[in-house]
């Protein structure tokens, strides 16, 4: 790499995550660039999620720093609101919000934390609903929708609050396996637009696709990182090549 | 059982006097032990122990007291007590209608924060954090969020503490407050007729019960629009599937679709 170096999007350095005695995350280092896309993976219980809870502190992260578009985050709740309104996050289990209509559930966010007029908020939730091909669904509620579709709004309902950086936590992993290409061509139509994104998923074809770099980790390491054509074509450790032979049968 | 018209016609006004007294109690009640349960379960879902204990002795003390023994408590103990009997606040315990309100109101109380305990604990943590993670504050979330959900869990079950409650004030009577059922007593002692008068006060307790359900049918119906919505999402094809088989019994076509296999 050559000339100045911008502020990364994401820092971590150093981090650790304990729950109990448990050690989930052991010192972790990630830099991730503006405009990267991030594919995590590993195996059930390796750290992803609690890695990526502790970018927008929905988990408080132990020892080491964490910083979002040069906002540090730590303990001071101001800095958490603002990490949160860099930082959308999708979710496995989408999490709508059951007693609000998908428009009302994409206008809420906008309404509360930014203070936006009901005209204004509308006019946002309707637009990012269309773009995830689902604005004439707005009206109904959450139960109304099919899995796919309910994510396609969760993905929606994130991107109104305008993040520069896209979190997502398996985003397919409770998906029925026909509805799981509408959520990647979403997720991949916004790294077209240049979004930085990590994403935790096993969605290998999304990652050589889409992936800047992969990250493997293990235990609560990060215990590989390369470009996607390397990744796949030549792991340098026994644990990822172990890894990958059980996933890509 | 011999039923004497004329008697409940004639004791209809006085009967309507006493549903009014209960009426005016149970509303009473509703509110008072609305605005004590809220604070109790806060303080009982708060993480720290100096406000959680004092909120579970409270649920312990007076869901665990009869509602009976809590009008004789209120209403006479209290007046034993000189604090009380020379304190600024005797008028309202010397009157026995608010000490009935304030009985009823402890123990509907009581039920209340373990029913809105139920309903909050009951939203899943995921849909708190969603809406953490979109930058929405602790206080908001709780307000847009936890509270509209839990108020939908906890719907049922507080339809039936507040309809059992509202039978339960007869017990008011035991402390000189005249209510419906206090009334019938009064017809039955006056007449000797134990089944006109106790007849005629069933009637008006089932009106008032039913009265308020509709009520309660009426909020359920619009909290819970979007399970109206699931629901039939989830009917439609448990009807479909039944077409053939009832075309088969009653003989008539079933739809072509079915004929595939």
């Amino acid at each position: 790499m050559s000339g100045t170096a911008p502020l990364p999007a994401i820092m971590i350095a150093g981090l650790d995550k304990f729950y109990g005695g448990f050690h989930a995350l052991k010192h972790i280092d990630l830099e991730v660039r503006r405009g990267e896309k991030i594919v995590v993976c590993g195996p059930s219980g390796s750290g992803k999620s609690t890695l990526i809870r502790c970018i927008n502190r929905l988990e408080p992260h132990d020892s080491g720093r964490i910083v979002v578009n040069g906002i540090d985050v730590n303990d001071a709740s101001s800095n958490i609101q603002d990490v949160r309104r860099e930082v959308g996050m999708v979710f496995q289990s989408f999490n709508l919000f059951p007693h609000l209509t998908i428009l009302e559930n994409c206008m809420l966010a906008p309404r509360l934390a930014l203070g936006m007029k009901k005209a204004e908020a509308e006019r946002l939730a309707q637009r990012f609903l269309d773009r995830v091909h689902i604005g004439e669904q707005a009206a109904k509620f959450p139960a109304q929708l099919s899995g796919g579709q309910q994510q396609r709004v969760a993905i929606a309902r994130a991107l109104c609050m305008e993040p520069r950086i896209m979190l997502f936590d398996e985003p397919t992993s409770s998906l029925d396996p026909e509805m799981i290409k509408e959520v990647l061509e979403v997720m991949e139509e916004l790294a077209d637009d240049g979004m930085t994104m990590i994403c935790v998923t096993h969605e290998m074809g999304f990652a050589r696709r889409v992936a800047s770099r992969c990250v493997f980790m293990d235990q609560g390491e990060i215990v590989e990182i390369a470009e996607a054509a390397a990744f796949f074509e030549a792991p340098r450790s026994d644990r990822l090549r172990a890894f990958l032979s059980q996933i890509l049968h | 059982m011999p039923f004497d018209p004329s008697l409940a016609w004639d004791s209809l006004p006085r009967m309507l006097f006493g549903l009014a007294n209960t009426v005016g109690i149970t509303a009473l009640t509703l509110v008072l032990g609305l605005a004590m349960a809220i604070p109790v379960t806060l303080a009982r879902m708060s993480p720290r122990r100096i406000f959680r204990l004092p909120a579970a002795w409270f649920v312990m003390f007076f869901r665990g007291t009869p509602a009976l023994i809590l009008m004789y408590l209120v209403y006479y103990g209290l007046a034993q007590l000189p604090s009380i009997h020379d304190g600024p606040l005797w008028p309202i315990f010397a009157n026995a209608f608010a000490c009935a309100v304030i009985g009823l109101a402890l123990n509907h109380a009581s039920y209340l924060v373990e029913i809105l305990r139920g309903g909050l604990e009951a939203v899943p943590a995921g849909l708190v954090e969603a809406s953490a993670a979109l930058g929405i504050s602790p206080r908001q979330t709780y307000q847009w969020v936890r509270l509209p959900l839990a108020m939908r869990y906890a719907l049922k079950a507080y339809q039936n503490e507040v309809i059992g409650f509202t039978k339960g004030t007869a017990v008011v009577g035991v402390i000189t407050v005249v209510d419906l059922t206090a009334t019938a007593n009064e017809v039955f002692e006056r007449t000797y007729d134990p089944v006109t008068p106790m007849l005629t006060a069933a009637v008006l307790y089932w009106c008032l019960i039913n009265l308020m359900r509709i009520g309660f049918e009426f909020a359920d119906r619009r909290l819970n629009r979007h399970l109206a919505a699931e629901e039939q999402r989830r009917r439609k094809p448990v009807a479909a599937s039944l077409q053939p088989a009832l075309a088969r019994w009653t003989g008539l076509a079933a739809p072509n679709t079915e004929r595939a296999l």
